[in-house]
């Protein structure tokens, strides 16, 4: 057998990959990142806002130098129909202080910093370089990776692929049992230059302060969701588009942003916005549902590679489960290498992790959620019942008096045509995931 | 530039593409050919697949997003191969 | 040393100062390619020579990841003025008898470096090629000349050839030598003479402004018509003569000067 070229490698510069390639090279390994694009960050895209809490213990202070656009202090969920809106807003100044919480970036700003952290711990960043499949040995371990340089076989003892949504190492595995399309949403987005002022008069912030919004009902036929983000002087809008509904309902995805940014609630917020960058990425959407086996030997997958990705309705999450698992995938690579076990058994230290932090409790606890948000009654026919309710409670029909807000919500719920046993059931699910 | 006005060669045209001589994505037009339903149409963001008036399909590669919509909304086993670009090429992101 | 390939570290035109779009350009990519072609027809050895902060060790990195054998960067700031850099270079690779290089700049593109190269040394001089095959110690070389016209050169050493962008192809690295690279040190010389800063504009060129006299006339309806009459056209410039390349050249300088667009 051919002896390691290194002890780790780590496929992917993204957030979960530089974490990875961090901490296994701060427990003293000889580690080499690979990295497709010319520099960690430049082929990633998404939404718009990372949460960076589990960087408290790899970068102390990390606020004072991370590539941050705006902090966000506010977070707003909107409801729409083609003529109203229900808006749930909430503020804290709170989260515009360190520690903070939410922070809007750029990827090729925020992935390309955390990378440099990698380097700085010692692991070697190798760009311009895509891994092409693995190398196994005969018992079907993974023992390497094959690159498409020229002599670009490189041996390791164990290989973390963070290779990303459509992660071709953990499918060549055979970690994923199938894929479907149905579990995965295209997210696709506008960043509009708008001068600083604007902006920060348009969404009511100040200084670094900026907004998060998710909306709901604003993709027409297709369902999925709207998202609008603040950046220093640009604000990303952009939409997440169900895979088999997007493909079916002949509908063009920038169609569908064009179409919200019509929205009288839209429209004045994004008015004037030149256009700087047009993007799309996928989205693992599914959660558990879909997640693959994540240890095998020689092998492990984090980040969007094993649908790390949390995307249940008002918490839309990514980046932070990427650098959490990527995280606790070095450590249990460093774990392994020590040990001198690098079968699954030897690397069970990371499925452990996952299990006893957020990354999979939080995806337990909301696995009915991504299908409930996504679903046709809460996308087609709950904005609609919401919003007349709330437009009846407060449009004054004098000499009417008043309706009990019972009566109203029975009467919309009928005229919407929502059965009373699923909405109560949906009601449920809801409670049960978010509760 | 804004939405109004802007053509989708434009609005592509905002993001940069380190273009590879050689194509990353393959389309079999035989088993394209009876396909009516053509899902990546619709589906690619960047607008990759053009039907031609005869039934056919063209396709470009250079201008891609490397998202893998296409392959995964496929509903015809072996109609798109899809692999990443050489390393290097493709699209570059600056304020994603 | 016998083989150099001169190698300017660049900033995409669009993202100055920042790293991650920097590198070198097409054009020396083509002249590193075509270095590394003839180090393996004629058993010489290649290398790559930069003048920049030490930033620009990217671009020699890669160049070794390629198969240079060695590399130097020359100190000095990313603003040197052509003259300079090449005087600096030419001082340090005394005893070439190959010269590869970018046909210009991406950032500047005035194209200077190698023709002063070539000066210094006393070498040949093939600029701004669009093709070349390299034959034993010869090369040759195709150049671009007006009227969709071309020349063809063989070019013999000592010379300074500098190639489009379009010309080679740069190989791919393997990937234990882009490992290697990574950790090479990389020799830092000074330059042998003091370095200036390049006045160069970040604006299209535009000549500049001229006096003009008023327009003769005892009323304002004359003066207009001088102004304005197509007549005048006739006093517009233009000539079209042949002549050989160095009676043009001075042809050329003296009707800008006559013309005012040069002030001496």
């Amino acid at each position: 057998m051919t002896a390691p070229d290194v002890d780790v490698v780590v496929v992917g510069g993204g957030p979960a990959g530089a974490c990875a390639a961090m901490v296994a090279a701060r427990a003293g390994l000889d580690v080499v990142l690979l990295e497709r694009g010319p520099f960690p960050g430049s082929k990633n895209m998404y939404g718009g806002v990372v949460y960076p809490r589990i960087l408290d213990t790899l970068i102390p202070e990390w606020w004072l130098e991370a590539p941050v656009q705006r902090w966000v202090t506010r977070r707003s969920t909107m409801l729409l129909t083609e003529t109203q809106a229900v808006t749930i807003d909430f503020r804290t100044e709170a989260w515009g202080a360190p520690p903070y919480n939410g922070a809007t970036a750029y990827r090729p700003d925020w992935d390309h910093w955390l990378a440099g952290h990698a380097q700085a711990a010692g692991a070697q960043l190798i760009t311009d370089t895509t891994v092409i499949g693995l190398i196994r040995d005969e018992h079907g371990a993974v023992v390497g990776v094959r690159t498409d340089r020229p002599d670009g076989d490189l041996r390791a003892r164990v290989v973390i692929a963070c290779d990303g949504v459509n992660s071709f190492l953990a499918k060549e595995a055979g970690l994923y049992e199938h894929t479907d399309a149905k579990h995965y949403t295209l997210g696709v987005k506008e960043t509009l230059a708008l001068p600083k002022e604007t902006i920060d008069e348009r969404f009511a912030v100040r200084d670094r302060h900026g907004v998060d919004i998710e909306i709901i009902g604003a993709t027409g036929s297709v369902n999925g969701g709207g998202f609008l983000y603040t950046n220093l002087d640009t604000i990303a809008v952009g939409v997440v588009l169900k895979l088999p509904k997007l493909a079916a309902q002949a509908q063009r995805p920038e169609a569908i942003i064009a179409k919200m940014k019509q929205h009288p609630a839209i429209a004045p917020l994004v008015q004037g916005g030149e256009l700087k960058e047009y993007s799309a990425h996928l989205i693992p959407e599914a959660g558990l549902t879909m997640m693959p086996k994540m240890v095998m030997d020689g092998m492990l997958v984090a980040g969007d590679a094993a649908a790390l990705c949390l995307a249940a309705g008002i918490w839309l999450e990514g980046v932070n489960f990427a650098m959490a698992s990527g995280m606790y995938a070095g450590e249990a690579a460093a774990e392994a290498v020590r040990g001198g076990d690098v079968t699954a058994n030897g690397l069970q230290g990371y499925q452990r992790r996952l299990s006893d932090t957020f990354v999979l409790k939080d995806h337990r606890k909301l696995h009915r959620a991504p299908e409930l948000v996504l679903s046709d009654r809460v996308q087609h026919l709950y904005p609609g019942m919401v919003a007349n309710v709330v437009e009846r409670m407060f449009r004054v029909d004098n000499p009417e008096p008043k309706p009990g807000l019972r009566r109203i919500v029975t009467q919309e719920r009928q005229r919407a045509g929502v059965r009373r046993r699923d909405l109560l059931r949906d009601g449920w699910t809801g409670f049960r995931s978010f509760g | 530039m804004t939405d109004r006005t802007i053509s989708f060669q434009e609005r592509m045209d905002t993001a940069e593409f380190r273009v590879h001589p050689q194509a990353h994505i393959v389309v079999d037009g035989a088993v394209c050919a009876d396909c009516s339903t053509r899902e990546c149409v619709t589906a690619c963001p960047a607008n990759l697949f053009i039907p031609t008036s005869d039934g056919g399909l063209v396709f470009n590669y250079e201008q891609c997003f490397e998202c893998g919509t296409c392959y995964m909304v496929c509903n015809r086993e072996g109609a798109i191969s899809w692999n990443y670009p050489e390393g290097g090429y493709g699209v570059v992101f600056r304020r994603t | 040393m016998s083989i150099v390939v001169c190698l300017k570290w660049v900033s995409h035109p669009g993202e100055p100062h920042d790293s991650r779009f920097s590198g070198m350009s097409h054009a020396d990519q083509s002249a590193l390619e075509f270095a590394l072609q003839q180090a393996e027809s004629t058993g010489a050895t290649v290398t790559a020579i930069t003048v920049g902060p030490p930033g620009a060790e990217k671009v020699l990195r890669d160049a070794l990841a390629c198969g240079a054998h060695h590399a130097v960067r020359i100190e000095g700031p990313t603003t040197t003025s052509g003259t300079d850099v090449a005087t600096a270079i030419a001082d340090h690779i005394t005893d070439a008898r190959w010269v590869w290089c970018g046909d210009y700049s991406l950032d500047r593109g005035a194209g200077s470096v190698p023709a002063f190269i070539a000066a210094h040394l006393n070498a040949q001089q093939a600029l701004g090629i669009i093709h070349a095959s390299i034959e034993g110690d010869a090369v040759h070389a195709t150049r671009r000349l007006d009227g969709g016209r071309r020349e063809l050169l063989e070019v013999t050493a000592p010379a300074v050839v500098s190639v489009e962008g379009a010309t080679a192809r740069l190989r791919r690295a393997t990937l234990a030598a882009v490992r290697a690279a990574a950790s090479a040190t990389i020799p830092v010389v000074s330059a042998t003479t003091p370095m200036h800063r390049a006045e160069f504009m970040v604006r299209p060129y535009r000549p500049r402004a001229r006096v003009l006299p008023a327009p003769e006339g005892a009323t304002a309806l004359e003066r207009l018509r001088v102004l304005t009459d197509a007549a005048a056209a006739s006093a517009a410039r233009g000539d079209t003569v042949r002549l050989e390349p160095a009676d043009a050249a001075a042809r050329i300088v003296r009707a800008l000067r006559e013309w005012g667009y040069l002030a001496h």
